[in-house]
């Protein structure tokens, strides 16, 4: 078994066996509450915004739960709040560009601004493949279904994301 | 760029994202379901909350000192070029981490450990919590850190509700 499949298989759970089970739901999805909130801050780059789409992919999930195949909860979590995500953020810069302004980010960090800066220059897909690549270790297949494209859109996205990383923080050699 | 140091790269990319994750804020908390009331999740912690509260002042501060000079200035220990590359610490329990950071010549290493229920709020505040102590604590998940100037080390241990370790070793069970 490899790494990936080890880790897919730690991923899994037994929430299949328990539809519809309010407590069985918050069990399998809440330890993840707080990391998604994480994630979404990274791709948003708003801290509020990232709380709203959280909230909003829970309750969807709590919804759609009898419809969980129960194999991976967290890529499932996660697949539902960034399709929210990239929503939000069409319909965010739609209204930007009716009034004339720029793109916001309120969440900053102060411990690592060279990468803080690098990743948000990559577009929000771009972005998250690579986290769900180098932070989760999803495959590139994983992320085309995660995320509703081809596996060769993903694998562009990332070798261009991860050169543009390389490149920004100067680590191009 | 060789192959090689593409991989040093990954690590060290995928240990700076994770970090910067981490450090994001992740407090909210979810929503009540539909049909049901929050359950009383302060029902027994309430009785510490003064000591949780104190504790949390009292280490919050140096805590946010010693995360922003973690990467800032200061290559991961592990990155390519440095003195452990490649080491995958991040596979470590702290004790072994500690014990192939001293047969590296590493000794003067402080231990940071994030711990608490990220999911939790005393009085409003964040509950987690961070702590530095001179020895590495038994469990949790090691995420390298840096050389600092005078030698020293400094290294995260995370044993925070919902931790997944990072890089090779997330999902894995903590150690």
């Amino acid at each position: 078994m490899t790494s990936i499949e080890t880790t897919a298989a730690a991923r899994t759970t037994r929430a299949a066996a328990s539809k519809g089970d309010p407590d069985a739901f918050e069990a399998a999805v809440r330890p993840h509450y707080a990391n998604l909130v994480r994630r979404l801050v990274l791709v948003l780059g708003d801290e509020r915004d990232a709380e709203d789409i959280a909230q909003d992919a829970y309750l969807r999930a709590f919804r759609s739960w009898d419809r969980f195949d129960g194999t991976d909860v967290r890529a499932w979590l996660y697949t539902i709040a960034l399709r929210l995500a990239f929503n939000h953020l069409r319909g965010r810069r739609r209204w930007l560009s009716a009034i004339g302004r720029v793109e916001p980010r309120t969440w900053s960090d102060p411990s690592d601004p060279d990468l803080w800066a690098a990743l948000g220059a990559l577009d929000a897909r771009t972005r998250s493949a690579l986290l769900l690549n180098i932070v989760d270790g999803y495959t590139q297949a994983e992320i085309g279904t995660m995320l509703s494209v081809p596996e060769g859109t993903v694998a562009s996205w990332i070798s261009r994301g991860r050169a543009a990383l390389r490149r920004d923080l100067g680590r191009d050699r | 760029m060789t192959e090689g140091d593409e991989m040093y790269d990954d690590l060290d990319l995928s240990t700076r994202l994770a970090a910067l994750e981490m450090r994001a804020p992740g407090t909210a908390q979810p929503p009540s379901l539909p049909g049901r009331r929050r359950r009383g999740r302060f029902a027994i912690s309430m009785a510490m909350a003064p000591a949780l509260v104190l504790a949390v002042v009292a280490t919050s501060a140096g805590a946010a000192a010693v995360v922003s000079n973690l990467v800032r200035g200061y290559p991961g220990i592990q990155n390519a070029g440095q003195p452990l590359a490649g080491a995958h610490m991040e596979c470590m329990s702290p004790p072994d981490a500690a014990a192939f950071l001293a047969a590296h010549g590493f000794t003067d290493v402080d231990w940071q450990i994030e711990g608490g229920d990220p999911n939790e709020k005393i009085n409003g505040q964040d509950a987690t919590t961070s702590v530095h102590q001179a020895v590495p604590p038994a469990h949790g998940f090691v995420v390298p850190g840096s050389i600092l100037d005078d030698g020293s080390v400094i290294m995260i241990v995370d044993q925070r509700v919902g931790a997944t370790g990072v890089g090779d070793c997330f999902g894995q069970p903590m150690p």
